[in-house]
């Protein structure tokens, strides 16, 4: 019995070896070591033997067994690597096929992706956003903010009027006076908005366009303050290699004025076609705010003052990204928007 | 404002390049928009010598000449001038020179004959008589003295120097002359200013004799001073005046006209010359215009006057638009002899309104509109006699009238020093401070904490109230250069910087609506009454109250946007027109409803969907993700909806019964009168509303520990029973407890299934919160729906 237990073992190890498949492997170990197997049919034909005879063929047979069982495994191992081996190999896939997506990417405008960037620099310096309507009254627009009616000024802004008394808004500024009278001083205000000039739209201009301003209401505040917060924000929005420069301006709700250029972005200073060889880009308007307005809007000038300062954010972002027609952020082709 | 730097350098020593003089004037506020040559455009355009002409050997109208341009060879060039000769002197432009007009000079072969240059009259260096005589015949000019071979032309015609084109702010009307700009360019300069003093002419015999002047208005014309000439003869000016005002622009016309035009340049104040003959009794009458009076003015036209308007009158009629243009009546002529100068003060912003009233702008209106002042009138007039006795035009007669309500004595300003330190940031003492003043010509002097100026009467600009301390700290700034000024961090309380809410909120649905696919739009917030009535808006809808624009862009912007849908329908077209590609948009902007006072603002969000891939429920599930997002509770669509959607395919969306908004197909009419050949599903929301109902507060609720169980069921009704009844009728059983969740993933109609009928199927999801559900009770849960269905919407289970 012994010689067929070492038989059977020789048999089926060789058999083992052959082995490629899960299948096979199965019925190898049902044949051998599973119910009816070969192995189990000799344990079971140990019932007429003696006793002595019994536990020494036991012993074999167990070890013969142990010994199967560790060979069955280690088969299996390699053939379960085989076998996934083949399988990664049948499901391959060309990864430089696209990928699949839902819905496309949508896109925002960018305007409102410069004008984010544009507030959420001024928030990080400590302005809090305000709203205002764009359709104004034309005291708020103009005459609280030290342009009364026929004030020469008035024309350095053509305004769209609905009567008399109220006009489309002509920059976010009416929001300062409406600032100014509700809210309790001091703040810091960033307000974006939509306004309106009667103006013939070609490649630079459009009847309506985006804004953005600053507005800082406190005590002491200095001519110094405002450059320093200017030339940051400016920094904040277009890299800090950017340089500013002050040029004295007017503008009547503000004195001193300054016009603010900074140092080209497509050259670096250098001159180029965009900052037509100045090495300079005009980029913001601000000052003092003129002590007419605080008093228009019930502020002792004594007591406070303030300043403000306005950005452009059509002409932020085509600077930003080099469009130079304005009127295509208003068209809304998707070839253009699709771009940003 | 033109500064012609001959001009400049007559009132200050100028010792700088002209780029760094534009730096310099820019960095006191001063934008230089133009350099301009004096002779435009001409390059490489030099002084010849013919030395000898001979015929051309194959063309009777050319001539070869050999002439001398300062070097040692001669130049040949073929011309077909006869008026040349030998020893001629010429200009000749070179090859590569360019002319007035732009040509480019190129060596040439005429008829075989080659020629390297081309001789020039004044039309090709545009050149007139008044620059130099004889540059006005259409042939090649010829020196009339002697030039050096070689020599630039600009130099042979002493037009060699430049003009600034300078960019004036508003508030400096003062620089609007070549005085005022001076002033300021010495100072910029570091140099003196020599500012001109006027000879005062006395004249013979007495204005009162001849002329008289009464101002009705004195509100109106503060000030009117007036002189009078008599033996005027008329004729050109003088050569240096006419170069003058043609290098500013002006056409010279003759030496009255000449001479009210120059002083205009010059002191920046507009005057007018009266042929007195044609003034009844001499007598200037400044009234308003009677309802219904007519004047001619010198342009030709015929104009209508309001009484609003001021008029220049003698006792029966006008004789000129105050401020605005003359009478033709009273134009100068050759045949003037006796001539009234005006120079007076009318209130700019009645000008400013009759010239736009009339549609007519002058030079003298523009210049009234942004202010003139009284002092610098009788110094113009002053100026205008001084001219008149220089040319010989004509004798001065003694005596000025000067009807004077203007307040012409000097005003005196306290400002605080030290307030003007503390607004710049600087730290000057009170001297350096009135010296820097000084150099523009405001002066003052120290009195304790106070400097005490008295404000020139230039600078109109300059206020006496609370302004003065902030208008002279400009004025400092300016001096004292901006780019020296420290620039210094706030200091004082710490601000923490905040998105407001609603902004945030805008924010989150862009990026919400980005993230499912769309691309953002900016329309304009105009529209046309064509666009509003294609809507065909409900007679009731408030909609049909636009804001009219009073002065618009033309009719097609003439009203506000109370919808987003035309703009985005346009923005569809557009797209669909250029083959683009792309099918979904979205634009978040105001719209307004016509209002009493200020027409209601409200914000909107509208969604367009359009392309193959896209129906009315692709739309309503973006509407559906929004609404979920930021928490809008209770959200239900029932059918209805704008005109402008098809029938059949439009909803309005309600939150707890209240509407927030509609979508739907684009009715075809509306799609045709865009221009749209697809179906288009727009949605239209109301950000306003929406944000107030806004639920983005959330909180833990424990994750259930009881599995779920599913169940679907497919059920029949009739085609009128709606999803939403549906799924009400579930609601409402006893189940509903147990619902996890309902989902119709179904529809079907045809074969099997009974005509007007249609077949729903439901996928359940069941739970209880504290147990296991047991099979008895799953099943009791769905007989309990079932029957439910089967009451209300006589539901049969398929």
């Amino acid at each position: 019995m012994i010689h067929s237990l070492e038989e059977i073992k020789k048999n089926m190890l060789i058999k083992l070896d052959t082995i490629e498949n899960g299948a096979e492997l199965e019925e190898w170990y049902v044949s051998v070591l599973g119910r009816s197997g070969s192995l189990t049919s000799i344990l079971r034909g140990m019932a007429g033997l003696s006793k002595e005879e019994r536990a020494a063929m036991g012993k074999s047979a167990n070890l013969v067994k142990q010994e199967l069982e560790a060979r069955f495994a280690e088969r299996k191992a390699k053939v379960d690597e085989y076998m996934q081996e083949m399988r990664f190999k049948k499901e391959a896939i060309d990864v430089t096929e696209p990928g699949k997506r839902d819905v496309p990417l949508g896109r925002l405008h960018p305007l409102t992706q410069v004008y984010r960037e544009i507030r959420d620099a001024l928030v990080g310096m400590g302005f809090t956003t305000f709203d205002g309507p764009e359709i104004e009254y034309d005291d708020y627009n103009f005459t609280k903010l030290n342009l009364p009616k026929d004030h020469p000024a008035r024309d350095m802004q053509d305004t769209f009027y609905i009567n008399e008394n109220v006009v489309l808004r002509t920059h976010t500024t009416p929001c300062e006076a409406r600032a100014l009278m509700t809210l309790e001083p001091p703040f810091r205000l960033a307000i974006p908005g939509r306004v309106f000039r009667v103006d013939e739209v070609d490649a630079s201009h459009s009847p309506v366009f985006m804004q953005l301003e600053g507005l800082v209401v406190d005590k002491n505040i200095s001519f110094g303050d405002l450059k320093g917060t200017v030339s940051a924000f400016i920094n904040a929005v277009f890299g800090s290699e950017v340089k500013t420069r002050f040029r004295p301006s007017y503008f009547p709700f503000t004195e001193p004025s300054a016009e603010v250029d900074m140092s080209c972005t497509i050259c670096g200073g250098k001159g180029c076609r965009v900052c037509k060889g100045t090495g300079w880009l005009e980029i913001l308007g601000c000052g003092i705010t003129n002590p007419h307005e605080l008093e228009n809007c019930g502020l002792d000038p004594k007591e406070w003052n303030a300043f403000a300062f306005g950005v452009g954010v059509d002409r932020v972002a085509s600077l930003k990204y080099g469009i130079s027609d304005i009127r295509l952020q208003y068209e809304n082709d998707a070839r253009f928007l699709k771009q940003f | 404002m033109k500064l012609p730097l001959k001009w400049l350098k007559e009132y200050v020593d100028y010792n700088v390049t002209n780029e760094e003089f534009v730096e310099l004037l820019m960095k006191r506020g001063f934008e230089t928009a133009e350099v301009a040559d004096e002779m435009p455009g001409i390059k490489n355009v030099v002084v010849c010598t013919i030395k000898s002409i001979i015929p051309h050997p194959d063309a009777k109208k050319l001539r070869i000449c050999s002439v001398d341009i300062g070097e040692k060879l001669p130049l040949q060039i073929v011309t077909n001038s006869q008026r040349v000769f030998e020893g001629a002197q010429v200009p000749v432009a070179l090859c590569g020179a360019t002319l007035a007009d732009g040509m480019e000079i190129r060596p040439t072969s005429l008829r075989g004959v080659e020629s390297f240059g081309m001789f020039c009259g004044g039309r090709e260096l545009g050149l007139t008589d008044a620059d130099y005589p004889g540059a006005g015949i259409d042939e090649v000019l010829v020196f009339n003295e002697p030039h050096i071979n070689g020599q630039r032309v600009q130099e042979a015609f002493d037009l060699d120097s430049v003009i600034f084109d300078i960019e004036l702010t508003p508030n400096r009307a003062d620089c609007q002359s070549i005085i005022g700009m001076c002033r300021e360019a010495a100072s910029a300069l570091g140099q003196e200013f020599k500012e001109p003093s006027i000879r005062e002419i006395e004249g013979e015999g007495s204005i009162d004799e001849l002329a008289a002047v009464t101002v009705e208005n004195n509100e109106l014309c503060p000030r009117y001073c007036a002189r009078v000439m008599t033996d005027i003869k008329i004729e050109p000016s003088p050569a240096w005046m006419q170069k003058r005002l043609r290098s500013v622009g002006l056409r010279p016309i003759n030496n009255i006209v000449d001479i009210t035009n120059y002083v205009l340049i010059e002191y920046g104040h507009p005057m007018h010359a009266f042929d007195l003959a044609c003034v009844k009794d001499g007598h200037i009458v400044v009234r308003n215009a009677h309802e219904g009076e007519k004047v001619r003015t010198l342009d030709g036209a015929l104009r209508d006057v309001t009484d609003d308007m001021l008029l220049i009158a003698d006792p029966e009629k006008g004789v000129g638009i105050a401020g605005v243009m003359g009478g033709e009546n009273s134009e100068i002529t050759n045949e003037t002899r006796t001539v009234l100068f005006e120079s007076a003060v009318f209130k700019g912003s009645n000008i400013r309104s009759t010239s736009r009233k009339l549609r007519h702008s002058t030079d003298a209106s523009a210049r009234f509109s942004k202010g003139v002042e009284p002092v610098n009138a009788m110094l113009a007039l002053k100026r205008a006699i001084e001219l008149v006795d220089e040319l010989g035009a004509g004798k001065v007669v003694g005596g000025t009238i000067d009807v004077c309500s203007a307040d012409i004595s000097q005003r005196v300003i306290n400002v605080d020093w030290r307030h003007v330190n503390k607004i710049i940031n600087l730290d000057l003492t009170p001297e350096k401070m009135l010296q820097m003043l000084g150099t523009i010509g405001i002066c003052g002097t120290l009195n304790g904490e106070r400097l005490k100026i008295g404000v020139p009467h230039f600078r109109t600009d300059i206020e006496s109230g609370i302004e003065a301390d902030w208008d002279i700290a400009e004025e400092i700034a300016r001096l004292y250069g901006y780019e020296p000024i420290k620039p210094t961090l706030m200091r004082g309380e710490t601000f923490v910087g905040k998105v407001g809410p609603l902004f945030a909120f805008e924010d989150k649905i862009k990026d919400l609506l980005v993230s499912l696919g769309a691309y953002e739009m900016y329309s304009y917030n105009f529209t046309s009454p064509q666009d509003v009535a294609a809507l065909r808006l409900d007679e009731n809808d408030e909609r049909r109250r636009n804001v009219k624009i009073l002065n618009p862009f033309g009719e097609e912007q003439s009203l506000m946007r109370t919808t987003l849908i035309s703009g985005i329908l346009k923005a569809l077209a557009l797209n669909l027109n250029k083959k683009t590609g792309h099918g979904r948009f979205f634009e978040v902007g105001n719209i307004h409803i016509d209002n009493e006072i200020l027409p209601e603002q409200r914000k909107m969000i509208g969604i367009a969907y359009f392309g193959e891939k896209e129906d009315f429920f692709t739309l309503k599930g973006t509407v559906e993700t929004l609404m979920e997002r930021v928490g809008i509770r209770n959200v239900s669509y029932a059918a209805g909806g704008g005109e402008y959607f098809q029938p059949g395919q439009k909803a309005v969306v309600l939150s707890d019964g209240e509407v927030i908004g509609e979508m739907g197909a684009i009715h075809p009419n509306l799609l045709k009168y865009f221009g749209i050949p697809v179906k288009a599903y727009v949605a239209e929301l109301n950000f306003d509303r929406i944000a107030k109902l806004k639920n983005e507060r959330r909180t833990y609720a424990p994750i259930p520990r009881y599995p779920v169980v599913s169940r679907d069921i497919a059920i029949v009704v009739d085609e009128d029973v709606l999803a939403a009844d549906v799924a009400n009728t579930i609601a409402h059983t006893e189940a509903n407890v147990l619902i996890e969740n309902v989902e119709l993933f179904d529809v079907y109609r045809g074969a099997g299934i009974a005509i007007g009928k249609k077949s729903m199927a439901y996928s359940f999801t069941l739970r209880a919160e504290d147990h296991t559900l047991s099979d008895d009770e799953i099943t009791a849960a769905m007989n309990a729906i079932i029957d439910g269905l089967s009451k209300e919407l006589g539901a049969k289970l398929r």
